[in-house]
């Protein structure tokens, strides 16, 4: 799970977006719509994001259909502190 | 044609590298965390390597007429050059697909 944190948010080009969104989701579980304004990001490149994180178990969904919110996975929680460690330099 | 392939793979290998050193480089100089530096230095070290084999298959004049001649390089030894290069340019073909996301 480390090694899939790391590389997801600091060995990829789109590394520095993607902790903006993590972070965003850690203070309040968002949707796809939100996070694009909110962190004034392209709605495609905030689904592009969402999409990779998922595929990698960093967050999870609440299953809704349509405007499902994101919020981080039970193994992103157990990392936490590598996130930190991450998103303090990133942000 | 299989010292060709050498040349060309090299170089191409070459300009992939780049991009992933770019890429890294960039992460490295925002995180300095010893992971990013893992990716930069293996990028850089393996750049080193294919400019090298750049430099000496297409420039240096010794190397360059030896590479090219069949009897001092077998046939053998030219599938295995250009086989290295070749896997090579495919690994980094998906990690730089995979980098660059």
């Amino acid at each position: 799970m480390e090694a899939a944190l790391w590389y997801v948010l600091t060995g990829t080009r789109g590394g520095a977006n993607r902790a903006r969104v993590l972070r965003a989701i850690d203070e309040r579980p968002r949707n796809a719509n939100q996070l694009a304004e909110d962190l004034d990001l392209d709605y495609k490149t905030v689904r592009h994001h969402l999409d990779v994180l998922e595929e990698n178990n960093v967050v999870t969904d609440s299953g809704d259909d349509y405007g499902k919110v994101y919020l981080p996975s039970e193994a992103a929680r157990a990392h936490w502190d590598t996130v930190e460690e991450v998103l303090e330099k990133v942000i | 044609m299989l010292v060709r392939i050498v040349q060309v793979f090299a170089v191409l290998n070459v300009l992939l590298l780049a991009a992933l050193l770019y890429v890294w480089g960039r992460n490295w100089w925002q995180l300095r965390s010893k992971h990013t530096l893992g990716l930069v230095l293996f990028s850089a070290f393996l750049l080193g390597e294919n400019a090298l084999a750049a430099y000496l298959f297409i420039l240096d004049p010794t190397l360059n007429v030896w590479i090219h001649h069949d009897q001092m390089v077998p046939r053998p030894a030219q599938i295995a050059l250009a086989s290295f290069r070749v896997l090579q340019f495919l690994g980094l073909v998906f990690l730089t697909w995979v980098t660059w996301d």
